[in-house]
This record gives C-alpha cells, structure tokens and sequence, in this order.
C-alpha cells in the first residue's frame, strides 16, 4: 500500500470515530432550546422541542440569568457540534471514495 | 482544509501559549515539518505529507506547575474528548485536527495513559523520546514561541521509530521525513550538529540509526556519521 493510501486510510478510521464521538457529545446536550414567552405584560419561559415530530413547549416559568446562560451556550454547542458533525460525515464520504479501488476498505 | 487546519494550529499553540502551558511542552510529530520552515529558510525543503494529529510532548508531566484543564480551554473551538483503547487514552478531536499528549517512557514502560490532572488530560508514554527533549529550538509564531525537537534530534528519533511501525506505509512516510530533514540539515552546513546528536546516543540507539540508514540505501548520510564515530 502507498504512502499517501496508508495516510488516508488512517485518516477515514479516525473520522469514523469522530463521527460516534460527536453524536455521543450532541447526545448528551440536555434537549430543546429555552424560549420567552409574553402574557399579558409578564416574561414566562418554556422549553421548546420536537419529540416525533411534534413541537412541544414545556413551561419553565421564570427562570434565572444563569439557567439563561447555560441555555445560549448548549444552543451554542449543539449548533457548532451539528456543524462539525455534518464536516466529518463529508470527510468519511470523500475518504471513502477516495479510498474505493480494487482493494476493500 | 490545510490552510485551515494550519490556522487551528496556530489558535491551539496560542491557547496553550496565553495558558502558560506551551512553555511546558514540545510540539512533536509530523506538525513540526511545517513549523521547522523558518529554520530552514533559504534552504531546499519539502515539507513531508502530515496527519491531523497534533502531538505535544510533556517532559515531565508530574513537575507541571500551572492549573489548566485543557480539554476546557479548546472546547470552544469545538474540540471533544475522545477516549481510545481499553485504558483511555485521552485524544482532543476536532475534523480538522486531534491533540493528543505523549511522554519519555521510564523504567519497564507501562501500557497505562499518565494522568496528567493540571492539564486534564492523560499522555501516552513511548519509548526514545527523551531523545527528542535533550536537544530543543525555539521557533517564533506569529508573535509568541514554539519549543521544537532540534530537526537532528527529530530525523534521528524517526530513523528510530520507523524500524518499530507496524504499518509499513507509516513507517516509509517517517523514514522519507527523516531522510529530508537530514539532507536539509546538511545542505545548511549542519554536518557536524547531526554527527555530534548520533554520538550522544545510547550504542544501541546508533546502531537503530545505522541499520535504518542502511534500509534506506542513504550511503552518503552513513558515511558522514561513520567519520569518528564508533557504532560497534
């Protein structure tokens, strides 16, 4: 096997791995994205996701500054993750590709 | 993706350097081929094919003084941890890049990861790198300073390592590394800085240089260490 196949080959194996640990990092994201909710002159807070396909709000109340935070910062992450996620599920398909020859990968 | 995964280097290196944590460590592995550039200005030199790993060797993982849990300091860059093999070993994973730590081997070795609890991580311990501490360089990037093997020391350590790879493709790409950094070194007039690192080694260790050499059919690198040097 060349040089350059070898490289490559290691490299598709290392993406394959990334790809688990990253779903494995999204996975343990805590679920939905905190949204403010106006009635009648009053801030209330729920927690907005989508469980089978249906979009579902569950009521928080008022919640503090720093649960806010921590709300921004796994919509943050989840969206970074999703991102790096989808760079490495590119990198697995073009290695494959690549990688695709006469011999098996 | 390299220009990319160059400037994530260079965001990790500046990381660690704000930390205070890259005075602590040397940048090993294939990363150094392209920071070893400036070293080599002005002089033929083709920088080798590298993997996404990053490795940083810690010379002494227990003397560490600063506190700074690193898998935190690189997670905003979208860095994760990933534990590989049965006794997890803590790799830094990103698509473009994967940090991971090593450290000299001492006494019978261990197939255990070191912790290393100030920087929240663990190393791998390996054998023949303290042949990659003895001799260090420090190489301005951007506007901070990188500690590097000497290239000496890494072309020697290489010539080493290749001869205990298990995969024969990795192993032809860290011979044909060392092979360019030698003749690099000499083309700069460094003859006697390779001679005088292959006489420090362990006799055993210089016979591993040799017989890789002679592997390698790099008759004019032999007979440049041969001058004055006793291998037997």
């Amino acid at each position: 096997m060349g040089v350059i196949k070898g490289v490559l080959k290691e490299e598709l194996e290392n993406s394959i791995r990334m790809k688990s640990d990253y779903e494995r990092e999204l996975s343990k994201l805590p679920k939905g994205s905190l949204i403010k909710k106006k009635v009648k002159g009053h801030e209330y807070y729920y927690i907005l996701l989508r469980e089978k396909g249906k979009v579902k709000f569950i009521y928080k109340g008022k919640v503090s500054d720093e649960e806010i935070k921590k709300y921004r910062e796994v919509k943050e992450y989840r969206a970074k993750y999703r991102k790096l996620l989808s760079q490495v599920k590119k990198q697995v398909r073009f290695l494959r590709s690549t990688l695709r020859g006469k011999e098996s990968i | 993706m390299e220009k990319n995964q160059y400037e994530l280097c260079v965001k990790v290196l500046k990381r660690l350097e704000k930390a205070g944590v890259l005075k602590d460590v040397i940048l090993i592995g294939s990363w150094c081929i392209p920071f070893y550039k400036e070293y080599f200005a002005g002089i033929k030199y083709i920088s080798a094919i590298k993997t996404r790993d990053v490795d940083f060797l810690i010379p002494n993982p227990h003397g560490i003084k600063v506190n700074v849990n690193i898998p935190e300091l690189l997670k905003d860059l979208g860095f994760i941890i990933g534990y590989r093999g049965a006794k997890g070993y803590i790799k830094l994973e990103h698509p473009d890049l994967v940090v991971e730590f090593l450290s000299p081997e001492k006494g019978r070795g261990t197939d255990r990861p070191i912790p290393v609890p100030k920087l929240g991580v663990n190393a791998v311990a390996l054998r023949f790198l303290s042949l990659l501490i003895d001799n260090v360089i420090k190489v301005k990037v951007e506007d901070f300073e990188v500690l590097l093997p000497h290239p000496a020391n890494f072309a020697l350590h290489k010539l080493i390592i290749f001869q205990r790879r298990f995969k024969e493709e990795k192993a032809i790409k860290d011979r044909n590394s060392a092979i360019e950094i030698l003749k690099a070194l000499i083309n700069k007039g460094e003859t006697n800085t390779i001679r005088r690192v292959f006489g420090s080694l362990l006799p055993k260790w210089q016979k591993k240089v040799i017989k890789g050499l002679e592997e390698a059919k790099e008759r004019e690198i032999l007979s440049l260490l041969s001058v004055g040097v006793s291998t037997k």
